[in-house]
Formats: structure tokens, sequence, C-alpha cells
């Protein structure tokens, strides 16, 4: 991969970095140049957010000596752990007030953004971050009754979407589910989940168990579609592939919220940390199937962290369940892995932050695309 | 099949079918096939209000046979003037029905600027997506019809339409909606003809593109030794035009559209082999791979048999434990002669394994030696417990390798994508990981078998709810009941069985599981049908396995209720089984020693990469005489599935909002 023409020098923190920069230069710029942002600004960038977030909660996991006796949890610093907490935070923080403005300047594009059948499924995304970047909170704990009514601000509007995207999904005429499914529609399914565990872990159980049904049945419904690959609902655009990470995204987020609804890693756990495992395997095993999206560094390849931690979490709770050898490996191998490749993206989006807004984002005008419903 | 003819002098309205049928006896005389001329007699079998309408109010009808005696060469050439003059791409064979005085060189235009010819007949033979059909329309008149009537049949169709002197078009609305298709110029017939009797007289070379060491070896052998090298022209058109074909495998949309069958293994009328059809080919070329369902049927009557004798609920029967021992022996021998014979094909003919690997229902007959190895460590006579752990991991190793590979294929969504795969053979490539659940379960193991029970569920339920919509992209769902239903009781039954192994007793999951199979073997066997019509294959014995596991999950479920009912049901259903895999092996028998097609030539490896020009159909069916008997056989009957077929790319699974 070449490294030319990178706009900005290596910055450590560059989401913060790259919302500062139309901050600190909106005074000097033009209106317009500042309003052009905005319009090329998306939720697809959440993201960002999204993959910042899974990586605190997994470290929170893996350092969380109180249940794991295990050497990897004490070398951990804390420090770092902090660290990445406040970064992920930070970058919630920006992108949130980005697209506020967003939604505040240019609402048609909003509105466009939220007829789109893959860019519906990433207004999910904030919400979702909130919720992890809350459970791996090192400030609260899960009865604080802060705790309680924040869940509430976060979960609530997931739950509207919710019923507003599910109902669409079998009521409206144009946008039923064998035409609007997507692999990005995996968000949705997933926003249930972390609800569910962040309920369960709060004690809320009967909540959990709603939550985790809701999202269960809709996830089947949307797995069997999306496996049957219609030939009308073939609309993920090439850029946008790396988001079939999130087909073992799901099932790993579902095997976590059940371990928290049971309190224990049983059977089903398992089962679903292993189909995870096996989506894994089964789409690490065809690159070819990415190599169109890895020609040009994209906001899209941020999709790819996410999946792999929620992965690496499961896996956590895994060998915390099974104590072998193989387990350990396993979940070593996926931290590993899932740590590496954000820090890389990190390293991408500070080398290049002139791609991470480019003009042809397939996923960015809605406008262009045409929405589905008229 | 709509057929549109205008017959304005006679004023009669024929009715479709005979319309066919004239059209039978025009492509019978017209392409003069050798051998087909004694099929005249055919004409005597028709009714007489067939024969006596058409000869009294069409002049001339009877009597094309004398006139129209054209070779084919001949044919050619007018086809080329035709296109010659009027600049347009499509070729109309064109027969001048009237009398002798009619210009022998009629081309299209001629045919319909003259007065004297009443009608005329001419086909046209494009390489229309799914087949040829016969039509005949003068040029210009195609031009203005183009807008009004697409002149196609949907499909397979002949569309015979007689035109007159003014052309008088009476399109039935529905061909309005119907596909367009456009000729195709006719390309060295006369030469294909030629050098299709041209035989190589050193070596029987037509096999070599399946062959892993074909005669490319051998000519750098011989290179090296010093002799010249044969110039590679030499060899037949026949081996160049396969070697160019089997470069690469078909692409699966090929093998949907030039084989047709429940199992996909006929080949279309309207395409040529790569192989020649005529003779037997060599015998590891037609050994497919579904041979290994013999391999499931017995080895898991062996488990069948060994149940029976240990299991509580049936040991008032005192089933000796020799007959296990006995059939576990026998589906070993059959296990290592029947892997040995394949491998023997993926020595020698590696590239017919890579196109049954392509096939969309043979690819699922890979997991079948894998099931087969593990229902023989399943029914062995000594203690499943006491086996190495290793054993199952070296079964599982491949199973877990073909998983990726066709699973990751339908999510995807190449052209193997499941709305268009989905097949009921699919369920040999889910029953692996219950089989393998079972085993590992039973071996002691923990993790592994979870992992396989999981992922096999997971794609079970897609599958399964897949096969239930009958999507209309779904082509190879068999219309009717097909023995290959039964695969439908395979997956719960073993997954309930693996289920109570894995959890430690028969709970309410494998209940679940359990009676799902129950009660999709019982609507399967209300509808019994004896499956009249289908010819025999040798995949029907992977057929008999869920029978076979549908008996010893009730034999599992009645050591766990114990009741009258549950202990008839359990011997019942051993019975049926054992008495089909009886059958089977008499029928097997049969065929193998007494008719001897056992094992008839596996055409489904042998289909063209792209489809077929029409020159080579032509010159097919001047190589066999029985192909246009075939040809008219498949015309006749109902092609629902072609014009639905078409039908449905017409209107579109697309529906752009």
């Amino acid at each position: 991969m070449g490294l030319e023409a990178s706009s900005s020098p290596s910055s450590l923190k560059p989401y913060a970095a790259d919302d500062t920069c139309p901050m600190g230069t909106g005074g000097a710029t033009k209106p317009e140049a500042r309003f052009a942002i905005l319009t090329r600004f998306h939720a697809g960038y959440f993201r960002i957010s999204l993959a910042l977030s899974g990586q605190a909660l997994l470290w929170r996991t893996l350092s969380d000596s109180s249940t794991d006796p295990r050497p990897l949890a004490r070398s951990l610093p804390s420090a770092a752990f902090l660290l990445l907490w406040s970064l992920a935070l930070l970058a919630l923080l920006a992108l949130c007030a980005l697209y506020a403005a967003r939604c505040l300047l240019r609402f048609p594009a909003v509105r466009a953004e939220f007829r789109h059948h893959v860019a519906m499924n990433y207004l999910f995304a904030p919400w979702i971050s909130w919720l992890l970047l809350l459970q791996s909170t090192p400030f609260l704990r899960p009865d604080a009754p802060l705790y309680h009514l924040l869940w509430w601000a976060f979960s609530l509007p997931i739950l509207v979407l919710d019923v507003k995207i599910y109902g669409q999904w079998f009521t409206r005429g144009r946008k039923f589910l064998s035409m609007v499914a997507n692999p990005a529609s995996h968000i949705t399914i997933i926003g249930n989940l972390v609800t569910a565990r962040a309920a369960a872990k709060m004690g809320w159980h009967e909540a959990a168990v709603a939550i985790f049904s809701v999202g269960a049945a809709h996830y089947l419904v949307l797995f069997v579609t999306l496996y049957q690959r219609f030939l009308g609902s073939d609309s993920l655009p090439a850029m946008l592939r790396p988001v079939f990470f999130l087909f073992f995204a799901a099932p790993s987020m579902a095997s976590l919220a059940w371990d928290a609804i049971s309190s224990s890693f049983d059977t089903g756990c398992k089962m679903l940390f292993f189909l995870s495992l096996f989506l894994f395997a089964s789409l690490v095993s065809r690159p070819t199937l990415f190599k169109r999206a890895m020609r040009r560094f994209s906001v899209a390849w941020w999709a790819y962290s996410f999946p792999l931690t929620v992965l690496a979490l499961a896996a956590a709770e895994y060998a915390r369940e099974v104590r072998e050898a193989a387990a350990n490996v396993l979940m070593l191998a996926l931290a590993v892995l899932s740590v590496a490749v954000t820090l890389a993206l990190m390293v991408f989006t500070a080398l290049r932050t002139g791609d991470l807004l480019p003009h042809d984002d397939p996923f960015d005008c809605p406008l262009l695309a045409p929405p589905l419903v008229r | 099949m709509a057929i549109s003819i205008a017959v304005r002098d006679c004023q009669a309205v024929l009715r479709p079918n005979w319309c066919f049928l004239i059209g039978m006896e025009f492509s019978s005389k017209d392409v003069q096939m050798p051998g087909l001329q004694s099929k005249q007699s055919s004409k005597e079998a028709l009714p007489a209000l067939l024969i006596q309408v058409p000869s009294q109010t069409i002049a001339g009808f009877d009597c094309v046979g004398a006139d129209a005696t054209v070779s084919l060469n001949e044919l050619d050439k007018e086809g080329q003037q035709g296109s010659g003059t009027t600049g347009n791409k499509d070729i109309v064979i064109s027969i001048p029905a009237a009398p002798a005085s009619a210009p022998r060189a009629a081309a299209p235009g001629h045919a319909y600027d003259d007065a004297q010819i009443p009608y005329s007949i001419s086909l046209s033979m494009p390489s229309s997506p799914s087949g040829f059909h016969l039509s005949q329309f003068r040029e210009s008149a195609v031009r203005r019809d183009e807008s009004r009537v697409a002149p196609t049949v949907a499909g397979t169709g002949f569309d015979v339409h007689q035109a007159e002197q003014q052309q008088v078009e009476v399109p039935s609305p529905q061909l309005l909606k119907q596909t367009r298709f456009h000729s195709q110029p006719i390309l060295h017939t006369s030469k294909n003809v030629d050098e299709a009797r041209r035989c190589d007289n050193t070596r029987d070379k037509r096999f070599d593109p399946f062959k892993t060491f074909s005669g490319r070896l051998e000519r750098q052998l011989s290179n090296l030794r010093g002799r010249p090298q044969e110039p590679i022209d030499a060899a037949s058109p026949e081996s160049k035009i396969s070697e160019e074909e089997t470069d690469q495998v078909p692409a699966a949309d090929r093998y949907f559209d030039a084989l047709e069958g429940p199992e996909l293994d006929t080949l279309r009328a309207t395409e040529v082999p790569v192989l020649p059809k005529d003779e037997k080919w060599p015998f590891l070329l037609r050994f497919p791979i579904s041979a290994f369902g013999m391999c499931l049927g017995v080895s898991s009557q062996a488990i069948l048999w060994k149940t029976l004798a240990l299991a509580p609920p049936t040991a008032f029967l005192h089933v000796s434990p020799v007959v296990n021992h006995v059939l576990w022996y026998v589906a070993l021998a059959l296990m290592v002669l029947v892997s040995s014979i394949y491998l023997l094909k993926v020595v020698f003919y590696f590239e017919a394994v890579r196109r049954e690997f392509y096939h969309p229902v043979r690819a699922n007959f890979f997991f079948a030696p894998w099931i087969a190895c593990l229902f023989l460590v399943l029914g062995a006579p000594r203690l499943v417990a006491e086996m190495h752990h290793g054993v199952w991991y070296a079964l599982m190793a491949p199973i877990f390798c073909l998983e990726l590979k066709i699973y990751g294929q339908w999510m995807s969504g190449g052209q193997q994508r499941l709305s268009k795969v989905a097949n009921p053979s699919n369920h040999l490539s889910i029953v692996g990981n219950f089989v393998g659940a079972l085993l590992g379960a039973k071996m002691g193991l923990r993790e592994g078998p979870i992992f396989f029970f999981a992922v096999g569920l997971a794609h079970y339920m897609v599958l399964f709810v897949t096969l239930y919509q009958r999507l209309p992209t779904n082509v190879t769902l068999p219309k009717e009941l097909h023995p290959v239903f039964f695969l439908f009781v395979a997956a719960p039954s073993v997954a309930s069985m693996a289920w109570a192994k894995i959890n430690g007793n028969f709970d309410t999951g494998a209940r679940i599981a359990y009676f799902i199979a129950l009660f999709l073997y019982m609507s399967l066997a209300v509808r019994i049908n004896f499956f009249r019509g289908f010819r025999f294959s040798l995949a029907w014995w992977a057929y008999t396995f869920p029978m076979t596991g549908a008996s010893i999950a009730t034999i599992t479920y009645a050591a766990e209720v114990t009741n009258m009912l549950t202990r008839a049901l359990s011997i019942g259903l051993s019975g049926i089984s054992t008495v089909t895999v009886a059958g089977l092996l008499v029928t097997t028998v049969f065929h193998a020693f007494v008719l001897r097609d056992l094992f008839p030539n596996d055409v489904s490896i042998a289909i063209t990469r792209r489809k077929p020009k029409f020159s080579k159909i032509l010159a097919h069916f001047r190589s066999s005489s029985t192909d246009m008997k075939e040809l008219v056989l498949s015309f006749s009957k109902p092609s629902q599935s072609d014009s639905g077929e078409t039908d449905r790319s017409v209107t579109g699974v697309r529906e752009e909002p």
C-alpha cells in the first residue's frame, strides 16, 4: 500500500484531528466548505466509534481480573485501557457532534439516509457505541442509578428504530425484507442484543429476555434471507464488502447476551459462538470477496474491526467457561487479531485522512443513489 | 407452447397441437436426417383428421417431402444468399413448397414475392438461450413484425409459421410478452460435418481432455525422443473443441441450462455433449460420485442392526450381532471398492472429477464418502467410546473444508447462490454435521460435537426454509415426488440423536427434532406413488439412509418412552428401511447384470462450457440418428419448465423500485 501524499502528518488521535480539522478551519474557510464536509459525512462513520467502543469493552473484559485470575489479565496495564476508553469516548462525542450538525444543516440528506437500505442500519451504530462504552465504563457500577438512566437514554432510540425498521420489513410494500436485506442489516440485530446484554448486566432479567427474543426472532429471519441471496437483494456495492464481517458479529453478540442472561456460558452460548467461528472461517477463506474493497482505503474498512472484537469477546467468555488450552489459544489469537486490525485501521486513518472523506464514496450520497422509497 | 399460424386462403384456423405435428413433419423432412426417412411411418400413426385437413386445405402441403429434399449444403448456400441480399444476420433455411416450377434457390425474399408459391416453409435456427426454434418469416416481414410480435416461442419451441403472399399475422397476445431471439449465422456447417467423420486413425483422442495424463504429455515425450511433433491442428475438430471447452469448468448457470431432471443428469435435447454420445465411455468416466450412496445405504443398515441387537426396547427380538458384523464387513468392502475406483478416477480423469464438483447436485455427494466413513465408525462391531479421538478429527477435517467451500458459495452469492441451487440433495451437506456430532458425542468429546451441531443447525434452518419456500429461482427442485425428497427426513432424525447424545438424555430438544423427522416421514409416506416413471440411478442408494436414520432415532426414542406404540413403530420403520434396501439391492443387481446399464454415460460431466452453436447441434444430429426423435419428443412433452423459466427471465425476479 503506497503511502503517498498523506494530507496530515501522523496524529495520535485521527478522529479528534478529523473532527478538529473542520472545526478549527471553520472560521477561516467559507461556509460551503464546511457544509461540504457535512454533506459528505454520513452515519457510516459511526463504524469508527463502534470499533473503538468494542475494543474498550474487550480490554475491559480481558483485564477484568476479579473473575479471571490469569496471567494475561494481570499483565494488561490499566492505563492503556483508560486511554482507549477515553479515546473511544472522544471519537464518539466528535462523531455525534458532527452528525447532530448534519441533522440541523442537512436534514434532507439525513432523511434520505434514513430511507436508504444500507445507511439506515448505521443509525443504530451511535447508540450501540454508547451502550458498549457504558458497559465498559470504569467509573460506574451496573447498579448505579446513573447507569440505569443512561441505559434508558441509549436503548430507547434503539427500540424506536426497531419498531420502525422491523415494521417496515413486513408491512411496507417496497421495503420488505427480501429487497432491503443486506449484511449491514445485522446492525439492527446487534443493537437489540447489546441492549439485552446491558439490561442483563443491570439485573433486569425480564427486559433482557424480552429484547433478546425480539432480536433473536428477527435474526433468524434475516439469517435465512441473507443466506438465500435473492437476485433482487444483491444491493451492496463492492466497496462495502467488509460489512460482510457483520455476519459473524451477530451470533457472537447473541452468545454474549445469552451468557449475560443465563449467567453461564451454556450450550446455547457455545453453539452461537461456534456458528460465529464457522462463519468467520468461511469469510476468511474467500479473500476474493474483499479484493475490490481493499484497493483503496475507505471508512468501510472500519467494518472489519468491530465483528472481530465481538468474536474475541465471545472467545474470552468461552475460554473462561471451558478452561482448556485450546480455548485459551483461540481467545488469545482472536484478541490479538482484533487489536492488530484496529491498530492498523487507526494507522491507516491517520495516514490517509484524505481518503476518509472521498468524493465518490458509494455509501455517501444516498440522494444520488435512488432511495428505495420514493 | 404457443404457435401462431396464419393461413389466409384456406381460412382454417389450425389448432396448436396439430400445428405442432406439422412442424414435426417438416422438421424431419427438410433437415433431412439420415435414418429419419424411415420414420415416415410415424405419419401413419397420426389421427386421420390431422392428415386430412391440412392436405385438403393447404395446397401442396403433403408433397413437400418430394420437393424439400434439399441437401443441407444447398440450404446453407441459400441461407447465405438470403443473408447476403438482405444484409441481415438471420439465416432462413427456406423450402419452397410449391410445385417444381418454383425457383429452387428461393431466397426468403423471393419466396415472399413470388406469387406462384402458395406458401413456403423456412427454418430459422438461431441460438436462442434454450434451444432452437423453427420459424419462417421474411426478412422485411420480420422487421415489420418485430414491432408487433416476437416471432418465437418461449424456450425450446417450434414456431411453424406459414405465411402467404400477404403477410398475415394474428399474434396471440401472450406472444407479445415473450422474449425475442435473434438468429445467428450458421457457419461451416458442411465443413464441420465433413470433419466430424474424419476419425483419428492412430488413437482415440476424444477422451483426452478429461484425462489427467493426456496426449500433451505423450507429445512432449515424443518430442524429447526427437520425433517431429505432429501439428496440433491435425487433431480432429471435436477434440479441439473439447480442449478449449474443458480448459475451464462450465459455470453453474450452464449446468442449469444444459441439464434437466431432478438430479440434473439428463442432457437437454438441444445440447451437444463434449464426449461422443452413442458409444460407451471408459468405465471410470461413467463412474459417478453418487456411487458412494451405496456405501451410505449399507453402512447405515449396519448401524441399524447394531442398534436392534443392543437397544433395550428391541431386546425381545433377540437379533444376533452377527447380522451387524456381516453387514459391517460388506459395507467396509464396498467402501474400499468404491473409493479405490473413485481414486482411480481422480488420478486418471481429474477433469471429470472437477466437473462433478462444480455440478450443483453432484457437489453434495462429495460429502457422501466421509459420511459413509462416519457411519462405518458408528456401526463398528467394537464399542465406539473406546476408539481413538484422532479418527473423529481425521474424518471431520475434510467435511469442515467442504463445508467452508459449499456454504461459503451459498453466502457469498456467486452463481451458486442458495436461492438458485437449493435442492433436496443439499441435505447431504448438512447431515454430515449431525452425524459427526453424534459420533463425537459417542466418543466422549464435548466441544467439537457442539461446534458441528451448531453449524449444522444454522444451515439446516436456512436450507429447510429455502426448500419449503420453493422459490421461483430454484430450477432444480423436482416438480413431483422423487426419492430425493427422503433426504428431508435425514437431518432432523440424526440431529435428534446427536442432541440426545450431546445433552446426555433424550430431552425436549431431541424430541422436537425427532417429531419433525417423523412428521416429514409420514407426509412423504402418504404421498408414495411408488415413484413411477423415474429412471433408476445409483444415487437412489443415498436416499435410503434417511429411512434407516429415522428408524434408529425411533429406537432411541423408544428406549426413552417404552410402550407398545413406540416399539411397534420402531420395528415397523426398521422393517420398511430393510425392505427398501433389499429391494434396491435387487434392482441394482438387475441393472448391473441383466440390463448392464448400471453405469450409463454420465452426460452431466460432458456439457459444453458455452452454449453450443447451432451448427454443432446440427452436426451432432447428423452424426447420431436417434437424437432427432429425442428432440421431437422433448418438444412434444410440455416444456413447462422451459417456458416457465423464460417467463421468469422476462418478468424478472428483480422488481425495480
